[in-house]
């Protein structure tokens, strides 16, 4: 067993910009681990694996197959534990998307693996692997140790500052089959729908949220308003989309998305943990709440005790 | 047709951070001793889309068990399964369980389906709200050989298998898979009926089925491939700087300024 392999999840044949923060997570402990870095890039008519040799990759495994253009688990998952046992990696470190944590969960039963999500720090020392996640919404942390190796693990998007490219890489590129045989896979793909909006929560700089405090629809026009005036982007906690006054996609927390902007500004948001989890690593918390007590205002920068309905006008002119 | 519910208790998630308390010598967060526990809102939702798959079947041909594998269990709150239709709730209860070894809770949940004689379909909630790790249910499949789904919004039965549609973070994907199977099941799918009163009459009257790791064979087997080695809360975590200013509106055009002045925002050129 030895190195680092790196599952890097593409979608419409490009990888995904996590791949740069596994890639910092791999350098952090590339040294004491030793053995090298490895890719594997896994998709349909896959267009810049070639980028990958930029993180110092010595082999970067390319896998083409039209089964691999979408997030079916178990296509993946087959084709990627093959590899795994093959290369027998040390450690493994894959994408913190739906995918990633799939595969992740399925691959640590499958290898025997320890395996820890949602990583924000680790540490190898005296060949173990320790390392630091948030629980119960951000609330608290864990410390874990991963106590023998083959170890998996999922970055917290946004915990590892994306890794510089190299500019003269030396590394190859290796084609791979995937060897899927259609008739011994247990699931089947019948549709996908796939929304074509612009706005994206989870790479945004600047997220303006609205909660329940916001009292109904209309006030997400402000929001909105204010968002254009700074490039932000709009989302909200879970009352406002289980109303219905916006879109469930806009959600932010434990039934949403997780978020780590640079600025994450709560608007009536309490800051309970279902909504804290998706949002507590962000850098600047800023909260416009009622309630002095709300515990939003334990994990905020920034606060602003008062009433939306004034505040925000103000806050809006200083934009124009 | 037989579904088994896989439930966790948990401490309830609208538990503002501020009412937490960490027991540092068991690793454990608690809530206030005066809120009780609740069941995992994504395992409440697997257990409706069990009773919806129910309702398609004629009396008595589809069974539905809830199984939890845990510690200090609150009756009250694991009977809600009966009350909003579980035909029963089989509890194994070990302070042994109290862990952050998945892999442990995952071999008593196996060999606890084993004892059942077995699934046509698991539902379980996608993950729970308190460790957050979406773990389980895949390790679940991968120790029983079934096929797994995940993030359903809808469960629905065809013969011999069981399509879902799963919610991605950019839309919708339909996917199939042959039974026995285990599928996870998402918010969107809908929250757990409000059973009648008589309903919850009757449950408060029913007993769950209870088994031990030692009937079910299953032990720890340190050392676990991952250990908690603290846990702690991170209340002042920042340290809030309150804008105030003569009015709330000067207060909201103040912290705009603040924000801007320290590169936070910027204003876009309209």
């Amino acid at each position: 067993m030895s190195g680092i392999l790196i599952f890097a999840e593409t979608d419409d044949g490009t990888i995904l910009p996590n791949f740069w923060e596994q890639v910092s997570a791999a350098r952090q402990v590339a040294d004491p681990l030793g053995g090298g870095l490895r890719v594997a890039v896994q998709g349909s008519q896959i267009k810049d694996a070639s980028d990958a040799l930029k993180s110092g990759a010595e082999q970067v495994y390319v896998t083409n197959d039209a089964r691999l253009g979408e997030p079916w688990s178990e296509a993946h998952l087959e084709t990627f534990t093959a590899l795994c046992r093959e290369l027998q990696p040390e450690l493994i470190i894959l994408p913190r998307t739906l995918l990633g944590m799939e595969i992740a969960a399925r691959l640590a039963q499958r290898l025997d693996a320890g395996l820890a999500q949602d990583v924000m720090t680790m540490q190898l020392a005296e060949g173990k692997l320790t390392v630091t996640r948030p629980v119960f919404g951000g609330a608290a942390s864990a410390t874990l140790r991963l106590t023998r190796p083959p170890w998996i693990i999922v970055p917290r998007t946004g915990a590892f500052a994306p890794a510089e490219p190299l500019s003269t890489p030396k590394g190859e590129l290796v084609a791979r089959q995937a060897n899927l045989v259609d008739d011994a896979l247990k699931t089947r793909r019948i549709s996908r729908t796939r929304q074509t909006s612009k706005i994206n929560l989870e790479r945004a700089r600047v997220i303006i949220s609205g909660g329940r405090g916001l009292g109904g629809p209309e006030p997400f026009q402000l929001l909105h308003e204010i968002a254009e005036r700074m490039g932000a982007v709009v989302g909200a906690s879970r009352p406002p989309c289980d109303s219905g006054w916006v879109d469930s996609g806009m959600q932010v927390g434990l039934t949403g998305k997780t978020v780590s902007p640079e600025v994450y500004i709560a608007v009536g948001i309490s800051g309970a943990t279902q909504h804290m989890t998706g949002c507590s690593s962000s850098r600047v918390i800023v909260a416009i709440n009622q309630d002095p007590d709300a515990p939003i205002f334990r994990m905020a920068t920034y606060g602003v005790v008062g009433d939306w309905k004034q505040v925000l006008p103000g806050f809006c002119e200083a934009l124009a | 047709m037989k579904i088994i519910v896989t439930l966790k208790q948990v401490v309830d998630p609208l538990t503002p951070v501020s009412a937490l308390k960490v027991d540092g010598a068991r690793r454990k967060i608690l809530g206030p001793p005066d809120t009780p526990p609740v069941i995992n809102g994504y395992d409440e939702q697997a257990l409706e889309a069990a009773l919806r798959i129910k309702e398609e079947w004629r009396d008595g041909e589809c069974q539905v068990i809830a199984l939890s594998a845990g510690t200090g269990f609150d009756l009250d709150v694991m009977k809600r399964a009966f009350a909003a239709g579980a035909d029963e709730l089989v509890l194994i209860e070990d302070t042994a369980l109290d862990t952050w070894d998945v892999s442990f809770i995952v071999r008593t949940l196996a060999a606890a389906i084993k004892q059942l004689g077995g699934a046509d379909l698991v539902l379980c909630g996608r993950q729970a709200s308190d460790w957050d790790n979406a773990q389980a249910p895949l390790m679940l499949a991968e120790l029983l050989g079934l096929p797994c789904l995940t993030l359903a919004r809808r469960v629905e039965v065809k013969g011999q298998h069981v399509q879902v549609e799963r919610v991605l973070s950019d839309g919708i994907q339909v996917m199939e898979a042959n039974l026995p199977a285990v599928v996870t099941v998402t918010s969107e799918l809908g929250e757990l009926r409000y059973p009648p009163m008589r309903a919850r009459l009757q449950a408060a009257k029913r007993r769950p089925r209870t088994m031990t790791l030692k009937e079910l064979g299953v032990t720890a087997t340190p050392p676990a491939a991952v250990e908690m080695l603290d846990l702690s809360l991170l209340q002042i975590e920042r340290d809030c700087q309150f804008v105030k200013g003569a009015s709330e509106a000067e207060a909201g055009r103040m912290l705009a300024e603040l924000l801007i002045g320290g590169g936070f925002i910027k204003p876009q050129q309209a």
